[in-house]
């Protein structure tokens, strides 16, 4: 093909080409950033928190008078709840995972305040934990209902047996070897837990937390006017057992208030919402600037054509085929396209740098480049093909007109 | 002549619609794009209390873990525990102070068939109201005094007002909160600092509290706090309450007023001195660390504008540059058009200074059109972003377009229009009177 | 080796009919040098498109070498235009952002010749033009009666069957107009068929035989008569 006549052709009258390959370069830079983002969040999105969601929620009983009896309130409303139909297990417990809120604890190897060595979030729960919360034992044990106490009748707030993640284990204790059960660490200088059962998996309520896989389950009952229950359902049973939940439990005492339900996916929306919008936004802005760029080329090429009609048609007076006019189009914008995104790619990769010293992003996969290079490739020879047709209908009979 | 270049400008502009309707767009969209981004930037980068900035300090002292600062490298906590929010505030060192926290009331409203509802309130001190100039509908916040006196007074939010009293004004009525009755002394106006700086603990940009009551009351009933309560050491075992409030956890909001530099200057030996007279008691094992810093210090420091919202400016301000692009092509476009008509005007003795300056002219006007249509894409923007996080109560306050803004967004589109029209002003400027006339 | 025959040529819009060419017959010998003459409007323009295919014809038959292509698809006529005939048009016709050298190799290209046969043909007839010197100047670096030998080094380049020049002086001064037709006599006289549309009666004179046109119809046969009459009137 005509490679070396065209290019020296571009470099003559170089203004309009640069544009396009200017262009083509900064579109591919941001869309392939735009796509490493997405990538990200769209990773972060996916992690399964390792509850149902999808059959559990929680709801909160607020007391307000004096002097109630928080124990056998919590209890009766355990009762009630336990035995509703549809519902598997249900507990009263601190927070749930992706619920933004809850509570977090330094972790020692050794008794002592100092420096800590890892950090769990917490949770509080009774020996039916494990089942509200659908979690996979991988190791030990669950809690005996022995093992659990009431955070009032004991003058130690910690109690000393815990059942942790497989992440906390690892974090925990990173060059040993075989089990975590029965390895012990330390809340502070008093307090010693020791671990009796592993899981395979819990987030955290913070999604950003770096260590969102470092859960621990702690068998302690909290004596308290806010109650917080977490109820897990049969399959398709939910939205009917809430209904009965927040009615039951309205009435069944005056003395407290009941506040609107939140189910886990929900708390999950909530949780990843900005990551949602902000695919939703790239993915909008990088359509966008590919059909701008698109509009950009089409608009550019048929200048182009536009402005080498005469020489169009004495190419075709001297034989061209129209076939061959429409190739020497597509191979024009082939070889700027090719600049364009070679030049992208190498824009691309030095804004990726800059951004992830700057905002803490992920390094972008190496393949998105290839894969936004075949785009716009792609779009640049749609683009061209539109004005690329026209100008081989341009009549040959052109050259003999006296200009 | 700059009347004339207008006239060639409307001129040239209708002579080619297409060429400039697209521009127009081109220049709009990628305003369009950046105002929106800018727009949400801007408010979560507000201050409310701009005009006292210099005025209110949050207050800081590090009684932190002496292995273990809480925050990398040496940062300062951000609340105080509570020994340390009575013992300051009780010294009144400051023109006016205040400690607060964020808690919850059980409201149960006067009529049988009305059910009690949960509200967000604030426990807080008497000078909370004046300090931020907080409007008041009906009454006012109550006096130094009746913190003293634990007197169950409280104040609520007008949408409260309206909710509970339909709106009246219902200063002395009694309002029942966890069966407690509490007197209203105030109504609030319509209030919300975008950023909540006085507590931007967790969510800097949620709605103020319904009710605000005082704050020796709150600790007196044992009010949860529902902010961020953390602690370095566990409190002793079983002392309960009063171990709690005697121990290094902190959760409590301190803010000062200082009228001037030396004010200022003054309260800080003030804490320096007392944190040296705890060392003595045992306390404070971390060295010297304290910190008064102003609300636009303090908004900085907690990192208020999310790093999502620096990416996506970057990334807007590029898509803006391909719109550019794309707009120097199509002036490009345009100038080769009227190439004739140039060569003429050189022919018949315009400078290219006068070229140059007819150009940029009708490049100005493009932008200008840029900029209006362009205010229209970030209204759109903004609706689109406020619908993505329809969820989010808050979401409301950022998507507001302010007059700075607007001319923001015309101004910057006339910069984008002049800059784009640089390179292709130049080619026309050199075009030669010869060079596109049909001469023998 | 060239047989037009009742060839005619009708442009319609919605309101007009155009007989540019009636019923013309032509024929032209191996070596021959022909010139077709006529006023303008006479129609010997749409000759040169029709005998160049840059146009096809309404009616009749148009033979090259044995074989009508009159009926020809567009790509077919693409390949005898590029093959057959080498064209010289009025004002060059050269394409301006490719120097000397690219302007020969472009209907080479399309003949599929391979680079080093291209670069043979190619720096053969620009010699052979006196250009030698100038292979990668561009055409606005040359005067008019330089870029019209490039015009001709191109057309020779592919060894067509006939030269077709269409007023292949008419932009050149009178100094420049003799050497190019000079060297249009020489490629005549070195065997190359050519045929040459103009107006002017001087540039008839160069040629062997002359056509004269009028209203679209030919009228060969006492071409000296008509000459006469021209210059008279």
């Amino acid at each position: 093909m005509e490679l070396g006549p065209i290019w020296r052709s571009m470099m003559r009258s170089k203004g309009g080409y640069v544009l396009i390959a200017l262009q083509i370069a900064v579109t591919m830079a941001i869309m392939v950033n735009a796509i490493a983002i997405m990538q990200e969040r769209s990773i972060k999105m996916a992690r399964p928190s390792g509850i149902d969601e999808a059959n559990t929620f929680g709801v909160v009983s607020v007391g307000f008078k004096p002097d109630m009896d928080e124990k056998a309130l919590i209890q009766e409303d355990l009762d009630l709840l336990r035995n509703l139909p549809g519902v598997v297990n249900a507990i009263e417990t601190n927070s749930f995972p992706l619920r933004q809120g809850g509570w977090s604890e330094g972790l020692h190897r050794e008794p002592g305040v100092g420096k800590s060595v890892s950090s769990s979030a917490i949770y509080f729960v009774d020996e039916h934990g494990l089942e509200t919360f659908a979690l996979n034992l991988i190791d030990g044990e669950n809690f005996s209902p022995q093992q659990v106490s009431w955070d009032s009748d004991s003058p130690d707030f910690w109690p000393s047996t815990v059942i942790i993640t497989q992440a906390l284990g690892e974090d925990l204790f990173p060059d040993e070897e075989g089990t975590y059960v029965g390895k012990t660490f330390w809340f502070n200088d008093e307090n010693p837990a020791n671990i009796v059962g592993v899981v395979e998996r819990l987030q955290a309520p913070w999604p950003t937390w770096t260590g969102v896989e470092r859960s621990m389950l702690v068998p302690l009952r909290r004596e308290s006017e806010f109650a917080r229950y977490v109820v897990r359902t049969e399959p398709g049973s939910r939205e009917e057992v809430i209904l009965q939940v927040e009615e039951l439990l309205s009435s069944s005492n005056k003395d407290r208030i009941i506040r609107a339900v939140e189910t886990a996916d929900g708390a999950r929306k909530l949780a990843y919402l900005g990551d949602a919008a902000m695919i939703k936004i790239l993915t909008f802005v990088v359509s966008l600037l590919t059909a701008i760029t698109g509009l950009g080329i089409v608009g550019l090429a048929s200048f182009s054509v536009a402005r080498r009609t005469r020489q169009i048609g004495i190419r075709r007076a001297l034989g061209a085929t129209k076939a061959a006019i429409v190739r020497y189009f597509m191979l024009e914008n082939f070889l700027v396209s090719s600049i364009g995104i070679v030049a992208g790619g190498i824009l691309a990769v030095g804004l990726n740098i800059l951004m992830v010293q700057a905002f803490a992003l992920t390094p972008l996969a190496w393949y998105i480049i290839p894969a936004a290079m075949l785009v716009l490739w792609v779009v640049g020879q749609v683009a061209v093909a539109g004005p690329a047709r026209r100008a081989s209908g341009i009549s040959p009979a052109i050259a003999t007109r006296s200009s | 002549m700059f009347r004339y270049y207008l006239k060639l400008g409307s001129l040239s502009i209708r002579a080619n619609p297409v060429l400039s309707v697209l521009m127009v767009a081109a220049i709009a969209i990628g305003i369009g794009a950046c105002m929106t981004i800018m727009t949400v930037r801007h408010v979560m980068s507000g201050n409310p209390v701009e005009h006292k900035n210099d005025q209110l300090y949050h207050v800081q002292v590090d009684n932190w873990n002496p292995d273990d600062p809480y925050e990398d490298p040496n940062g300062a906590p951000v609340q105080v525990t509570y020994l340390d929010a009575r013992a300051l505030h009780d010294a009144g060192r400051a023109f006016r102070q205040t400690t607060s926290f964020k808690t919850s009331r059980v409201v149960q409203p006067d009529s049988e068939d009305a059910r009690p509802f949960q509200e967000e309130s604030r426990a807080t001190t008497a000078d909370f109201f004046p300090m931020f100039d907080v409007p008041f509908l009906f009454g006012s916040g109550w006096n130094r005094s009746s913190d003293e006196t634990l007197e169950q007074v409280v104040v609520v939010s007008r949408e409260l007002n309206e909710k509970l009293f339909g709106g009246e004004n219902s200063v002395g009525r009694t309002l029942m909160l966890n069966d407690e009755a509490y007197r209203v002394v105030g109504v609030l106006d319509t209030w919300n600092p975008v950023p909540k700086f006085y507590d931007v603990n967790n969510n800097p940009f949620e709605a103020p509290a319904q009710l605000f009551l005082p704050f020796s009351v709150a600790i007196a009933g044992s009010f949860d706090n529902n902010g961020n309560t953390s602690c370095w050491k566990p409190t002793p075992e079983g002392s309960g309450r009063e171990g709690f409030l005697a121990s290094e956890c902190i959760w409590i909001q301190m803010w000062v007023e200082l009228q001037n530099a030396s004010a200022k200057q003054d309260y800080m030996s003030f804490l320096d001195a007392y944190v040296e007279e705890q060392k003595l008691l045992g306390r404070f094992p971390r060295p010297l660390n304290n910190h008064l810093r102003n609300p636009a210090e303090w908004m900085e420091y907690n990192e208020i504008v999310d790093d999502e919202v620096d990416v996506l400016l970057s990334l807007a301000a590029l898509f803006l540059v391909v719109c550019l692009l794309n707009t120097i092509g199509l002036l490009l476009a345009k100038a080769a058009r009227s190439s004739k008509n140039t060569s003429l005007r050189r022919a018949l003795g315009a400078s290219k200074a006068e070229l140059f300056k007819q150009h940029i002219i009708e490049a100005g006007m493009i932008g200008i059109a840029g900029g209006l249509l362009g205010i229209g894409m970030t209204w759109i923007g903004l609706r689109g972003i406020e619908h993505l996080f329809v969820e989010y109560d808050f979401m409301q306050h950022l998507v507001r377009m302010d007059w700075t803004m607007v001319m923001l967004a015309v101004a910057l589109a006339i910069i984008s229009a002049l800059s784009a029209a640089l390179y292709p002003t130049w080619r026309t400027c050199n075009i030669t009177p010869a060079s596109h006339l049909r001469l023998q | 080796m060239l047989k037009m025959k009742n060839v005619s040529k009708v442009y319609r819009t919605d309101t007009v009919e155009t007989h540019a060419l009636r019923e013309f017959s032509l024929t032209v010998e191996e070596g021959e040098f022909v010139s077709v003459t006529g006023p303008s409007g006479s129609g010997k323009t749409t000759f040169l498109n029709i005998a160049g295919l840059l146009e096809d014809l309404t009616s009749g038959t148009y033979e090259l070498d044995g074989r009508d292509i009159s009926k020809l698809n567009d790509k077919e006529r693409s390949h005898v235009r590029n093959e057959k005939i080498g064209f010289i048009f009025q004002s060059f016709n050269l394409i301006p952002e490719l120097d000397i050298f690219d302007n020969v190799d472009v209907p080479l290209r399309y003949r599929g010749f391979k680079a080093d046969e291209r670069k043979r043909r190619i720096e053969q007839s620009i010699e052979m033009v006196g250009l030698g010197s100038r292979m990668r100047h561009l055409p606005a670096q040359l005067s008019g009666g330089q870029q019209q030998r490039v015009a001709i080094a191109r057309a020779l380049a592919g060894e067509p069957r006939f030269l077709l020049a269409d007023e292949p002086t008419g932009n050149l001064d009178s100094q420049m107009a003799d050497s190019v037709l000079d060297l249009l006599g020489e490629i005549n006289d070195a065997g190359t068929t050519i045929i040459m549309v103009t107006h002017e009666l001087g540039l008839a004179d160069r040629a062997r035989r002359n056509i004269f046109v009028r209203d679209g119809q030919v009228s060969d046969g006492a071409p000296e008569l008509h000459l006469a009459n021209l210059a008279a009137g």
